[in-house]
C-alpha cells in the first residue's frame, strides 16, 4: 500500500521525469562524447539487460512472483533470432520475424507454465520454473541438430546492425520504449489488480478478482519482453550457445532487480547498469588477484544482506527516504496525495 | 533381462541418492514452510569435503564422516544466520535461499578450486558379484542399502519416538505443539541440520558412484529432488521414497533407450502430477 503511494507520489511528480528526460538526452548524446568501442559494448549490454531486469520486475516486483526460470524466455528469443538468421537470409524482415517468433513462443510457454503451477503456492512457482529452465537447458545441449549443443554458432546479421552506435541507439531506444509501456502497464488498472495481488493475495480474490488469470497475464508480458530481450542480445554477440538458458541469467535478472529496488522498474535499469559495470571491472581485476575471478561471490553476499536488510534496494530506499522528508516538511502536500491516490 | 537387472540397480542408486537431497527438503517444508534452495548447495559441499577428507585419509568412513560434519555445520549456520531472520515471509525465505546457493557453490570454487575432483571406489567397496550372469556392483548396492537405511532410521524416529512425535505434531500444528510448552525453535534447528546433512551424505555417496565431482552437480540433483518432492508430496518421507525411485528409475531406463527423454519424462510425471493430483502422490494438504 505505502509503496504504491510513494510511487505515485515520486513517478508522477514534475521532478522524477525532470530526473529520467535528462538521463535520456544523457545517454542519446553519450556516444557523441565517447565512442569507445568497449563503453559502446558495455552501453548496449546494459541497455538489453535493463529490458531483461524490467520484464522480471513486473514479476517479482509488481506482482510479488518469484520465478526461477525467467532464462528461458530470455533463450527462447535468443534461439528463435539465431537460428532464423543463420538458416535464412540474414536480412532485417527476418530480423524482426523471428523476433516476434521468440514472442509468440514465450507467449505460449509461459501460459503454459503459469497455467500449470500459478494456482499452486510460491513456492511451487519458484521451483517449478526452475525444473523448467533446467529442462530446457539440457533440450539445448542435447538437440545439436537445431542448436549445435554447447558449442552454439555464429550467424551473420543484417549489415544495418554491424555498426556499435546503431545498436547503441537501438538498445537505448528499446529500453525506453519498454520503460514507458510497463510504465503505462503498471499503472493501468490491471497493474493495479496486479499490485494488489502482490500485497494481500487472499483480499483480492475475496474482492472478485480471478488472481490465476491476472497471474499469467503478468507471466505472459514479462515472458515475452524477456524474449525481446534474448533477441537483442544474441544480435549483438552474432552467436548463441546454451548458456543463454542457464540459470546464472536468471540470476542476473534477480541481482538487478533485488539491488536496484523491486517494484520501480527505474530500479532494474540502475541495477542492469551497476551488475554489468561490477562484472566489467571486477573481471579487470581478475588479473590483480584470483579472488575477483569469483566475483560472484561479492554479489552473493550482497545480494543475500539485501534481501535481509534492504528489500527495497537502491530506488525504493531512496524513494521512502525522500518520501519521509517530504512528509515531515509538507505534511499537507502528502495527505493530499493520500487522497488522490 | 542383464541389462533390465543393471538399469534397475542404477535406477535404485540413483533414486536414493536424490531420495537423501529430497528427504531434508520435504521434511524442512513440512515442518517449517521452508523451501531451502541452498539445499543443492549442502549436497555438493559434503562432496568436496567428503572427497577431500577421503583423499587426505585413505579412510572412506572418516569421508562420510567429514561429509556428515559439513552438512550438521552448515545447517546449523545458515538456519541460525539466514532461515530464521526472514521466517515466515515466502518471498525473501526463496530469495534468500538461493543466495546462499550463489555463496555455496562460488565458495566451493575459492576452496577447491573450480576444476573437478575426482573420486576412488574403497577397495572393499569396489568390484562386482556375479550371480548366473547378471553382474552387480557392489557400491551401487551399498548406496542403495545406505538409502534404505536412512529411511527406516527417519521412519523409526518418526514414529517411534519422542522427537519424532514432537516434529510430527509440528508438522500438523506448529503453534500448538509451541504452547504445550516445546520450544519448536530448538526442534527446527534439528530438523534443518539433519536435513542437511542427509544432503551432505548424498553428496559424497554419489563422489565414488560418478567417479568425479564438481560444482554444479548440486543444482542438478536439486532440481531432481524438486521434482521428486512435488511428486512426492511435500512433507512426506514415504512419498519422497516413492517419487525418487521412480525418478531413478524412469531416468535410468530412459537413459538407456530414449536418451533424448530422460529428463522430459520426469518433467512430464510432474506436470501429471500437478494436474491431477497437486498435492503430491502422498501429500496430506495442498
Amino acid at each position: 500500500m505505502q509503496r504504491g503511494e510513494e510511487m505515485k507520489l515520486l513517478t508522477g511528480s514534475s521532478k522524477a521525469n525532470i530526473i529520467y528526460i535528462a538521463a535520456a538526452v544523457f545517454l542519446l548524446c553519450y556516444p557523441f562524447i565517447n565512442d569507445t568501442r568497449s563503453i559502446l559494448i558495455l552501453f548496449t549490454q546494459i541497455f538489453i539487460f535493463a529490458v531483461f531486469a524490467m520484464s522480471y520486475d513486473i514479476l517479482l516486483g509488481f506482482t510479488g512472483i518469484v520465478s526461477f526460470g525467467h532464462a528461458m524466455f530470455f533463450g527462447i528469443g535468443a534461439y528463435s533470432t539465431g537460428i532464423l538468421l543463420d538458416r535464412f537470409e540474414p536480412t532485417v524482415p527476418i530480423f524482426l520475424l523471428s523476433i516476434i517468433v521468440g514472442m509468440i513462443l514465450a507467449a505460449i510457454l509461459s501460459y503454459v507454465v503459469g497455467l500449470l503451477s500459478l494456482r499452486l503456492k510460491s513456492h511451487f512457482y519458484a521451483m517449478l520454473t526452475l525444473a523448467f529452465s533446467g529442462l530446457f537447458l539440457v533440450a539445448a545441449e542435447k538437440w545439436r541438430s537445431l542448436t549445435r549443443g554447447n558449442d552454439g554458432f555464429t550467424f551473420r546479421i543484417p549489415d544495418v546492425f554491424k555498426d556499435r552506435m546503431t545498436l547503441y541507439f537501438i538498445t537505448l531506444f528499446l529500453m525506453i520504449v519498454v520503460f514507458l509501456v510497463l510504465k503505462r502497464f503498471t499503472e493501468s488498472p490491471l497493474g493495479r489488480v496486479l499490485q494488489a495481488i502482490r500485497e494481500n493475495e487472499p483480499r483480492t480474490e475475496s474482492l472478485g478478482y480471478n488472481v490465476i488469470h491476472y497471474k499469467i497475464i503478468a507471466s505472459i508480458v514479462a515472458g515475452v519482453i524477456a524474449s525481446v530481450s534474448g533477441s537483442m542480445y544474441v544480435l549483438t554477440l552474432r552467436f548463441v550457445n546454451t548458456s543463454v538458458f542457464a540459470l546464472d541469467v536468471t540470476l542476473d535478472a534477480l541481482l538487478m532487480t533485488i539491488i536496484g529496488g523491486v517494484g520501480t522498474l527505474v530500479g532494474a535499469i540502475i541495477g542492469a547498469g551497476l551488475i554489468e559495470f561490477a562484472h566489467h571491472w571486477l573481471t579487470g581485476l581478475a588479473k590483480v588477484h584470483w579472488i575477483f575471478e569469483r566475483w560472484m561471490i561479492f554479489f552473493g553476499i550482497l545480494y543475500i544482506l539485501a534481501v535481509m536488510f534492504f528489500p527495497m534496494g537502491i530506488v525504493g530506499t531512496v524513494k521512502s527516504w525522500f518520501y519521509k522528508r517530504k512528509g515531515t516538511n509538507k505534511t499537507k502536500d502528502v495527505d493530499k496525495e493520500k487522497i488522490a491516490g | 533381462m542383464e541389462a533390465i537387472i543393471n538399469l534397475t540397480i542404477n535406477g535404485l542408486a540413483t533414486g536414493m541418492l536424490v531420495f537423501l537431497l529430497a528427504a531434508g527438503l520435504t521434511l524442512i517444508f513440512g515442518l517449517m514452510d521452508v523451501l531451502n534452495f541452498a539445499h543443492g548447495g549442502l549436497f555438493a559441499w559434503g562432496a568436496y569435503a567428503g572427497v577431500w577428507s577421503y583423499g587426505q585419509t585413505g579412510s572412506f568412513v572418516a569421508g562420510i564422516i567429514t561429509a556428515l560434519i559439513t552438512g550438521l555445520i552448515l545447517g546449523l549456520l545458515m538456519e541460525k544466520f539466514i532461515v530464521t531472520p526472514v521466517y515466515g515471509n515466502h518471498v525473501q525465505q526463496i530469495l534468500i535461499t538461493l543466495g546462499v546457493m550463489i555463496v555455496l557453490s562460488e565458495m566451493l570454487k575459492v576452496v577447491w578450486g573450480p576444476n573437478q575432483l575426482s573420486a576412488k571406489t574403497p577397495e572393499y567397496l569396489s568390484g562386482s558379484w556375479e550371480f548366473g550372469g547378471v553382474i552387480l556392483i557392489k557400491y551401487r548396492l551399498f548406496i542403495i542399502f545406505i538409502g534404505f537405511l536412512v529411511f527406516f532410521l527417519i521412519y523409526y524416529i518418526l514414529k517411534n519416538t519422542k522427537i519424532g512425535l514432537i516434529v510430527r505434531a509440528g508438522v500438523i500444528n506448529k503453534e500448538m505443539v509451541q504452547s504445550l510448552g516445546i520450544n519448536i525453535k530448538r526442534i527446527f534447528m534439528l530438523v534443518f541440520m539433519v536435513g542437511a546433512a542427509m544432503a551432505a551424505l548424498g553428496g559424497v555417496l554419489l563422489g565414488p558412484y560418478s567417479g568425479q565431482i564438481y560444482a554444479e552437480m548440486g543444482m542438478e540433483f536439486a532440481i531432481l529432488a524438486f521434482i521428486v518432492v512435488v511428486i512426492g508430496g511435500m512433507g512426506s518421507i514415504t512419498g519422497s521414497l516413492f517419487a525418487a525411485i521412480l525418478v531413478g528409475l524412469s531416468g535410468s531406463f530412459m537413459a538407456y533407450y530414449v536418451p533424448e527423454l530422460s529428463l522430459a519424462v520426469n518433467m512430464l510425471l510432474m506436470a501429471v502430477v500437478l494436474i491431477f493430483r497437486p498435492q503430491g502422490l502422498f501429500g496430506a494438504k495442498g
